[in-house]
């Protein structure tokens, strides 16, 4: 590669993006927002708002309260009066409303089975599974705590992981891989579209210099500035959600493949568009579906054989293997982390021959 | 002893999508010439320029550029050509010289801040040489392109019409600037539809039409190969009468109607005092004059059918 060539591309390129520093910086914030929309995924599947009506006050409803809060993560339970209960379900801001009638303690020292009055706003199943699911669990550890009689079974948890990872850390380190796609894409993309679009393509074919140094450098420039982009959103994990990785390495690994891997392909897609306005719709497009079969909301291996090995295809599957392991020391994939990580560079390192190999190829005709 | 010729095109066919775009065209262009293609949109020209660059290959036929197939040229032969093409393809989001100094690096420019100095005062574009492309006028985009294709010093310049879109003052400055082109020995090729253009620039013209070579020659043996001008001014109701008597002369190449009256074009053998005698004998005429044919004039004598 020729080396003044590579610099003198870069240096142009660093010139365009400096003469848009407002791209620049709505990219990096396009990075940070995707980040934010998993935060958002991931909230309002869980902590369902649920009104908490105690008409008896004493001390088995109390019980049971404590029961229902530590039943399942979906309740956030909301102590108010029916009234304002009733209101707030009409008006969307409740899931539920649980009440727990007038004399339940009494009751409950008789002896006798008590109703729980249960109103569900059933708009959503999801959420309303979460209520279905979480009030008998809830009921059962509530006669557990109590002693009564007649519950015989319960469960004696055994976890793999000595913590658990919440649902959002987890979703968000998968982000990463998302955001790597998108930004690295883009940048990659309109390095390559912008040459057609302004003709200098032409120029560039006509010049006795290397076509895969002058491609080289824009590139090295793109994928530097989707590096600096995943940095801001890596500190962001760090600030928001207080998540250090446990490996610096594997994880600046896993990004600089990605952003290897998702700027060549951005360069193709550049070169095959041959306009930047089509770039950004159509990755926005593409990266949902990638992001989704790559084990990112859960480990794939959960979603049947065929999904999984259409996973196998993508990147992005293997990054997200690679920085949950890198984050949270988790084992998502069922091939060995190192595998992962071993697959993502050999995937860099083809993308980038192909790309400039190829490119190289087209400018000397 | 190397060949006289900067580019020699023969017989060249070049076809896109079943559209024949070059058909069968033999060209000789003179070292140190400057040469005009020229053409109605859709004529070829712009392929034949492609192909001289060694963009396009041709489907039948050989382009030797300085003695080298165009074809399969190299980085050693492209380094030996500057092109101006049709769109400026500038980068107008960064400045004039970083547009110089990107290209410098393509070519290898030895000294190459120096000669970008050269280059931008040459154009007269060193003043604004920190300046946004984006904010030059189309004629100080175009002499930007200009200089950049000077950039490396090439002894064949192709430029893909230069002042198509720019203003009368940028038009005149970029033609001053391909005459001194000529003066310092560089062949030049340009494409235009300006037939002042071609006229005002060319050493020789080559006039195409649907891919074929009409003609190419001095603009001075174009003229005279479309014959003497007369234009005769005369009555309306005349006009008809004289048009059916130029027509049956046999020195009258062609007959056009124009405001004033009619337009006819004498063979070189022709008397056009004796043309005036025999229109006179059946009608009257108001005035009739004689000069040579424009350029414009042979190009449609050429490419209109009679």
């Amino acid at each position: 590669m020729n080396a003044h060539v590579f610099v003198a591309s870069a240096k142009l390129e660093l010139a365009h993006l400096n003469r848009n520093r407002a791209f620049v910086a709505l990219t990096v914030l396009a990075a940070v927002s995707f980040l934010v929309m998993v935060s958002l995924f991931g909230l309002t599947g869980s902590y369902a708002p649920t009104a908490l009506i105690d008409l008896d006050g004493g001390p088995y409803s109390e019980s049971l309260i404590q029961s229902l809060e530590g039943a399942h993560h979906s309740f956030r339970l909301l102590p108010m009066s029916a009234a304002d209960a009733q209101g707030a379900l009409r008006a969307g801001r409740l899931v539920a409303i649980v009440t727990i009638p007038q004399g339940f303690s009494a009751q409950v020292e008789r002896g006798a089975t008590v109703a729980i009055n249960v109103e569900i706003d059933n708009v959503n199943i999801d959420l309303t599974n979460d209520v279905q699911r979480a009030l008998p669990a809830a009921i059962a550890d509530f006669g557990r705590a109590n002693r009564f009689p007649g519950v015989r079974v319960h469960m004696a948890e055994h976890d793999v992981w000595p913590r658990d990872t919440a649902y959002i850390p987890y979703l968000a380190v998968s982000a990463l891989a998302l955001d790597a796609m998108m930004i690295a894409g883009i940048l990659g993309a309109l390095a390559t579209a912008r040459e057609w679009e302004r003709k200098s393509v032409k120029l560039l074919r006509l010049a006795p210099a290397p076509a895969g140094a002058v491609l080289g450098g824009k590139l090295a420039v793109a994928g530097g500035v989707a590096f600096a982009a995943l940095a801001v959103t890596v500190a962001a994990i760090v600030a928001i959600f207080g998540v250090l990785p446990v490996s610096f390495v594997a994880t600046l690994a896993t990004l600089a493949a990605c952003v290897a891997i998702f700027t060549c392909f951005g360069a193709w897609l550049g070169a095959l568009l041959k306009r930047t306005l089509a770039v950004a719709p159509l990755l926005f497009g593409l990266v949902m579906p990638f992001y989704i079969d790559s084990g990112a909301l859960e480990p794939t291996r959960f979603d049947g054989d065929r999904i999984w090995l259409i996973a196998h295809a993508s990147p992005v599957y293997y990054a997200v293997g690679v920085l949950e392991w890198a984050y949270h020391g988790l084992h998502v994939t069922p091939e060995p982390v190192y595998v992962d990580l071993l697959v993502l560079v050999a995937m860099a390192g083809v993308c980038v021959a192909l790309t400039l190999g190829s490119f190289a190829r087209g400018g000397q005709r | 002893m190397g060949s006289p010729f900067a580019v020699e095109v023969s017989n060249v066919q070049c076809s896109f999508g079943g559209i024949r775009a070059i058909d069968g065209l033999s060209l000789r262009i003179a070292a140190g010439t400057v040469v005009g293609i020229v053409g109605a949109n859709g004529a070829g020209k712009t392929t034949l320029i492609d192909m001289i660059c060694g963009l396009v290959r041709p489907q039948h036929g050989t382009i030797l550029v300085m003695g080298q197939n165009a074809a399969a040229a190299g980085p050693a032969l492209r380094a030996r050509i500057g092109v101006l093409p049709q769109e400026t393809a500038l980068y107008d989001e960064v400045s004039a010289r970083q547009n110089l100094d990107f290209a410098a690096s393509l070519y290898a420019v030895p000294r190459a801040a120096a000669r970008i100095d050269e280059v931008l005062l040459l154009v007269g574009l060193l003043e604004r040489q920190h300046d946004v492309v984006r904010t030059f006028s189309g004629g100080m985009q175009r002499r930007l392109a200009i200089a950049r294709a000077l950039l490396h010093d090439p002894p064949l310049l192709i430029l893909d019409e230069p002042t198509v879109g720019v203003d009368l003052e940028a038009r005149h400055q970029i033609w001053s600037h391909v005459r001194s082109l000529r003066a310092a020995g560089r062949t030049v090729v340009l494409t235009t539809n300006y037939l002042d253009e071609a006229e005002a620039l060319c050493d020789r013209v080559a006039i195409l039409r649907a891919g074929r070579l009409l003609a190419e020659d001095t603009p001075a043996a174009l003229t005279a190969r479309t014959g003497r001008c007369l234009e005769i001014e005369c009555s309306p109701e005349s006009s008809g009468v004289a048009r059916e008597t130029l027509e049956r002369h046999k020195g009258v190449l062609r007959v056009e109607s124009g405001d004033f009256g009619l337009r006819a074009y004498l063979g070189a053998t022709v008397n056009p005092e004796d043309v005036v005698h025999d229109l006179r004998a059946v009608c009257t005429l108001a005035a009739f004059r004689t000069r040579s044919p424009d350029l414009a004039e042979v190009f449609r004598s050429l490419t209109t059918p009679q």
